[in-house]
């Protein structure tokens, strides 16, 4: 376990910028990680400023910067910082799959890192896709849809290891129950549609 | 044991499955080595890699190249895999690199395998006076009633009295070198026993966890229920019968007195005469143990911690939450699956914040035009060392074909070694470069990944060289039965 930074030694600047560079993690960024655990109310403070909350998650060993409410947002007259992005059907499927694999996983193993080949991410997201003869072309979208998750940050590439990814734990705070429960809404909304303009 | 159950075991037990593999001689002195004799309970894929590049290296040169054709990492992939189970393979939190450590099967393999050699000696007289001790502290030490007790310690000192006169005579009885061997040989086989225990003690504890988090998923009731139930303390892994005897075990190793003791007795014991000093790694097995004991040590408090942070409330109703949300999610899905779903789109907020600095943007700079002025020119004249250009290698394909092809008339297909054992190269890598890329019609070319071959050279300054190359066969094409390249 870390030892936690002496008071006098915190550097929140280092803190700060680690965290607008993108998640920090414990097992990878250590250092930043442990100023960031020593500052978390002065880092609280500082980016609320810039509209944003600070999230720290020391069982799971991550934390990063979240935009604040629209509403809250629209309170202080400043714009949003943080991108929002338009995931087609399958890209925002894997993030479903992958969570649920997450949490089976949890079931089953002792925290060992969840690490997946990417042909179980492929099998994981195929049964999907139209069924069609043309199996490269559904190996294809598949794989653009892992490419998508890899750059959103909730997979990551295994330095060194040839086709294998580690599903990192982040995915939690992003794609919980009411992400998904919204994902479950509007793709029920839209199944309803598809299927009455078929009639 | 029933015959039912003996196909079963055989079926599904990796130790057995161990014993009856093709390589069973390498696994288990490679794995017999590495895990059991150097105690290793936790090595990168590098290194173990290294190990076992050196055991193939050297087990090919005595036995032949192409005993053990495969590369190590073929072999650990093999022996890790779900269906061997010999190795377990994970990651650990610091590292991004697998991690290897032999599964109880190995343990359990090696130490029949190793029961089987003959021994010139085997003490009994030991064992029974342990098994007497050992009954005794059942009968005593689980008894409430005091009479008993108080009995039996009378009894022990009424032994102990007899005894202190006798020596006071000078009349004791002096242990015999053979009786010392007894007790030695007793001493040596518990001692690596305890080792290999604790490989099975992690295990259990790893099964244990896994019990519990089934358990906990697959809860119906309320949670109120279940913590009555599995948390009743929320050491679930430390009260279980393997935790407290491990407890119990690990608090005596790690008590000062206990551990110079040891250290102490097993010195003297060796400095013994008449003893069979032969293993050196029992002189500090109580080392070996604490490694051994630290390390299980650390999974149970692993373990743990997880396990609480599994039963947290929140963490336990999300995923709870996420596995019904997901049965909704997946029927709707496969409702959509053969429609066009172009304009479907769900949000997702980056895990990171954009900052576009507007000053980070270049500003608008007029693109240059460059001027040719081709009006006085002069020659110039080189003022440099031009040598390096002309010791650039260059590789005529032709006469290299022509090697393979004079080959492939005697024969249906040659490997690259052959080629090169009979012609040897000249131009060193290069050559080997231009070998690999070989292309004509005469013959075609096939690279067998799963084998490897080595090609030696000898290079411009002397040197003895040689690579590891996938094997690559030159075969003749089997189309034109009358050998057209013949007449060529």
């Amino acid at each position: 376990m870390s030892r936690p930074v002496p008071r006098d030694e915190l550097n929140l600047p280092l803190a700060v910028t680690s965290l607008m560079k993108g998640v920090v993690y414990r097992d990878t960024a250590e250092t930043a990680w442990r100023h960031v655990l020593g500052l978390a109310a002065q880092i609280s403070d500082y980016v609320a400023t810039l509209g944003l909350a600070v999230v720290i998650d020391e069982a799971e060993g991550y934390a990063f910067l979240r935009s604040k409410g629209d509403d809250e947002l629209a309170d202080l007259g400043i714009p949003r910082l943080v991108a929002r992005h338009q995931l087609p059907l399958h890209t925002s499927l894997l993030l479903a799959l992958l969570r649920k694999k997450l949490a089976e996983h949890d079931t089953t193993d002792a925290g060992n890192r969840l690490i997946l080949t990417s042909d179980q991410l492929r099998e994981l997201i195929t049964p999907f896709f139209p069924v069609s003869a043309n199996e490269a072309r559904t190996a294809d979208q598949a794989d653009t849809a892992i490419r998508r998750v890899v750059d959103l940050g909730f997979l990551r590439r295994m330095p060194g290891q040839d086709g294998e990814y580690e599903v990192r734990r982040v995915i939690k705070a992003y794609v919980d129950a009411q992400w998904l429960a919204d994902l479950d809404t509007h793709l029920a909304e839209y199944a309803d549609t598809m299927t009455q303009e078929q009639r | 044991m029933q015959f039912d159950e003996i196909v079963a075991v055989r079926k599904s037990s990796a130790a057995w499955r161990l014993l009856r593999a093709d390589n069973a001689p390498l696994l288990l002195s490679f794995l017999g080595r590495v895990f059991v004799d150097d105690n290793v309970r936790e090595i990168s894929e590098s290194a173990l890699v290294n190990l076992l590049d050196d055991e193939l290296y050297s087990l090919n040169k005595r036995l032949g190249p192409g005993t053990y054709p495969r590369t190590p990492k073929a072999y650990l992939d093999e022996w890790a895999a779900a269906d061997t189970g010999w190795l377990r393979k994970y990651y650990v939190i610091e590292s991004d690199e697998p991690h290897y450590d032999a599964t109880p099967a190995v343990e359990r393999a090696v130490a029949w395998v190793r029961s089987l050699r003959e021994r010139g000696f085997v003490g009994t007289e030991s064992r029974l006076n342990t098994v007497i001790e050992l009954l005794r502290q059942i009968v005593y030490g689980g008894s409430t009633d005091a009479e008993i007790r108080l009995a039996e310690l009378h009894r022990r000192r009424a032994e102990l009295d007899v005894e202190i006169e006798a020596a006071e005579r000078g009349d004791f009885h002096v242990m015999d070198a053979t009786s010392r061997r007894d007790r030695y040989q007793q001493f040596a086989d518990i001692a690596r026993a305890l080792l290999s225990d604790f490989r099975e003690v992690e295990s259990n504890f790893r099964s244990l966890d896994r019990e519990m988090r089934e358990r906990i998923a697959t809860w119906r009731g309320t949670k109120g229920e279940l913590l009555d139930e599995v948390v009743g303390s929320r050491n679930v892994i430390s009260d279980s019968d393997q935790g407290r005897s491990f407890q119990a075990f690990y608090d005596l190793l790690l008590s000062a007195d206990r551990l110079d003791e040891l250290d102490d007795l097993v010195r003297q014991t060796q400095s013994l005469d008449g003893l069979p000093d032969d293993d050196v790694r029992l002189t500090n097995i109580h080392h070996d143990w604490l490694d051994a004991g630290t390390r299980a040590q650390g999974t149970v408090r692993r373990l743990s911690e997880q396990l609480r942070r599994f039963l947290d409330d929140q963490a336990w109703l999300e995923n709870r939450r996420v596995m019904d949300l997901l049965r909704n999610i997946e029927s709707s899905a496969y409702t959509l699956r053969d429609h066009r779903i172009d304009d479907f789109a769900h949000e997702i907020d980056s895990p990171t914040p954009q900052v576009h600095l507007p000053l980070e943007r270049p500003l608008y700079r007029r693109a240059s035009t460059v001027e040719v002025a081709s009006d006085g020119i002069e020659e110039g004249h080189a003022d440099g060392d031009s040598t390096a250009l002309f010791e650039q290698i260059h590789i005529d394909p032709a006469p290299l074909i022509e090697h393979v092809r004079s080959m492939l008339r005697r024969r249906d297909q040659v490997t690259l070694a052959d080629v090169i054992a009979e012609t040897p190269m000249e131009q060193g890598l290069a050559e080997l470069i231009t070998y690999l890329s070989l292309t004509d019609e005469g013959f075609t070319k096939v690279f067998d990944e799963s084998a490897t071959e080595t090609v030696s050279w000898t290079d411009d300054v002397g040197a003895h060289r040689s690579a590891h190359v996938p094997r690559v066969i030159y075969l003749r094409p089997s189309h034109d039965p009358d050998h057209p390249e013949e007449n060529r």
